[in-house]
């Protein structure tokens, strides 16, 4: 078996089906993770108040608490935390939600094995990656905007917000390649570390809320614009 | 809600249905009424009794009517619409449900056995992972069984096999409700007792305690403790299911009882459910000719059902009578079938 370099990465798989929980387990535990088991939303939130983790694996349909509330108080707290919901529904709307609500990556049930340990490998990378970054780079600003890396929060204008993570990768790896075009494979395979050959549509969503906070009018972008069957160009000056 | 908005469409279409038949009520007594003074005007100069025994009144009155049905008409094949439309809504959450049932067991034996493909897996784990695959697969069956119940169930409301027992029938049924739920013993204490005959459908009424033991240990925290307590006035006889579970909350209390209706609720412990089991008692209770209730204090203070059904003999006469008459018939006609 290959040696993972995440080892050691403490994640909390938060799922009430046991079965389902109890394979998981076994599956990290042997990948080198740390694994600890919420059976439900409830347990989830205590263990995510008392302890660290490196990542969240997250049910939706849970007891008590279900995993979007948890996705969003966890985000309350920590908006770095990767969060991978795992989940049976499938629609279109649940999947807007659980990304809006703060997930950084929605897999659906049934899924396959190699498939959800390459996008935790993938997420804990990115984080890793974001984190070494940062130190190089901890403020940046264009136009009204100022976005400080280290803690995820914003400024525009007026307004101040905090990013999610990987809002803050997204706009991290434009900033890395200012001025020219990203594609959503490259963003795919970049940021989220997945298989381009799905969900681009979930690079749409997270652009459309980066232009909602940064653009004066994300109706007619001019940092993030989009280019017609190519992807994404980030400009740091506007009207440039 | 963004997710309807064909809903604001058929308001709009109610709303104009509105003003074309008020509209069309208007023109009608305006045509008749400048018909009418015409009429008059010239019937005075002619015979003022005329008048009075005007042929008009009598079409006046009937347009009136078909104007009048056409507006109930109208309003019932909205109202049908709004229900209709509401029914979709709580059906497609139904087929949520379902499915996330499905879809578990079912990643999971996916998860297992691609565990099993992909790695080196000692004999001792590889056993203990068959054996939960099988439990798996052995709840998908139950599972993909309990939808096929549904319809059965459904028919089951109408297809009744009813037949006169003495009222002590209950207690078989609720013990065996216990029995179908592995209940722990103590679980389930029955107190009371009543006298006279009632006339059910064994197997209909089967469901009902079993939905009802379901809910209760389904919805209580810790462990389960069910009270059944069995009266009777000269009337009818009163069974009363308590819990001690998590209670139901006030605005809730009336929608339990609704086709798909399910409670969403941060106290609540388990998800699983189709949100059919009370509609499904509700209905049966109602075929029996009686009646069922709720009464909850609110949240952690335990939920009691009171079933009250019609003693043989005294009241519901006729349409008890219809039941067991409707029985009779269903079954000569299996007999002769089966004599074939």
């Amino acid at each position: 078996m290959e040696t993972n370099e995440y080892k050691g990465a403490r994640i909390l798989l938060v799922e009430d089906e046991e079965t389902l929980a109890n394979g998981l387990e076994f599956n990290l535990t042997d990948e080198g993770y740390v694994i600890e088991w919420a059976k439900d939303g409830r347990q989830a939130l205590d263990f995510f108040n008392s302890r660290p983790y490196d990542l969240i694996l997250l049910d939706i349909m849970l007891p008590y608490y279900d995993g979007f509330e948890i996705a969003k108080k966890v985000r309350e707290v920590s908006p770095q935390m990767p969060i991978l919901m795992l989940t049976a529904r499938t629609s279109v709307q649940d999947k807007i939600k659980g990304l809006e609500q703060g997930a950084d990556d929605y897999m659906t049930k049934p899924f396959h094995l190699a498939e959800l340990l390459l996008r935790i490998k993938g997420m804990l990378k990115r984080k890793l990656w974001y984190k070494e970054s940062s130190e190089l780079l901890p403020k940046f600003s264009f136009g009204n905007n100022i976005i400080n890396f280290e803690n995820l929060s914003c400024t525009a204008g007026s307004r101040k917000f905090n990013l999610t993570q990987r809002e803050a990768m997204v706009m991290k790896y434009f900033i890395e390649k200012k001025g020219k075009i990203v594609s959503r494979k490259e963003l795919l395979e970049n940021v989220w570390h997945t298989n381009p050959d799905i969900e681009t549509r979930t690079v749409d969503i997270f652009i459309s809320h980066l232009r909602k906070y940064f653009e004066p009018d994300p109706d007619n972008p001019v940092f993030i614009v989009s280019i017609r069957n190519a992807g994404y160009l980030f400009n740091d000056e506007s009207g440039g | 809600m963004k997710k309807y908005p064909p809903q604001l469409f058929v308001i709009l279409a109610f709303i104009l249905a509105q003003f074309a038949w008020l509209g069309l009520l208007g023109a009608w007594i305006y045509y008749y009424a400048s018909n009418y003074i015409i009429f008059k005007q010239v019937g005075n100069k002619v015979s003022p009794q005329l008048a009075f025994e005007s042929p008009n009144v009598g079409v006046f009155v009937v347009g009136i009517i078909i104007i009048a049905g056409i507006a109930v008409s109208m309003f019932l094949v909205f109202r049908n619409l709004f229900v209709q439309r509401k029914l979709t809504g709580l059906y497609d959450n139904f087929i949520a449900n379902i499915t996330h049932e499905l879809k578990s067991p079912l990643s999971s034996i996916q998860l297992y056995l691609e565990t099993l493909s992909s790695k080196n897996i000692p004999p001792d784990k590889q056993k203990e992972f068959y054996a939960i695959m099988a439990k798996d697969t052995s709840r998908l069956h139950k599972l993909i069984n309990s939808i096929l119940e549904i319809s059965r169930i459904e028919q089951k409301k109408v297809a009744h096999s009813y037949h006169i027992y003495s009222a002590d029938i209950f207690y078989k049924i609720v013990e065996t409700s216990a029995k179908n739920f592995r209940l722990p013993p103590g679980t389930l204490n029955i107190q009371g007792t009543f006298s006279g005959k009632c006339v059910i459908d064994k197997e209909a009424m089967q469901i009902v305690f079993d939905n009802l033991t379901d809910n209760a240990v389904k919805y209580s925290v810790g462990s389960t403790n069910i009270l059944v307590k069995l009266k009777n006035t000269d009337k009818k006889i009163i069974i009363e299911f308590s819990d001690n579970g998590i209670g139901i909350g006030l605005k809730d209390q009336k929608k339990v009882f609704n086709k798909f209706h399910r409670v969403y609720n941060k106290n609540i412990p388990n998800v699983k459910g189709t949100g059919l089991g009370l509609y499904w008692v509700k209905e049966i209770i109602k075929f029996h000719g009686g009646k069922v209730s709720l009464k909850s204090d609110g949240p952690a203070k335990g939920t009691s059902f009171f079933i009250e059904l019609p003693i043989y003999k005294t009241s519901k006469k006729l349409y008890i009578n219809s039941l067991l008459r409707a029985t009779a018939k269903k079954e000569r006609f299996m007999e002769a079938t089966d004599g074939d």
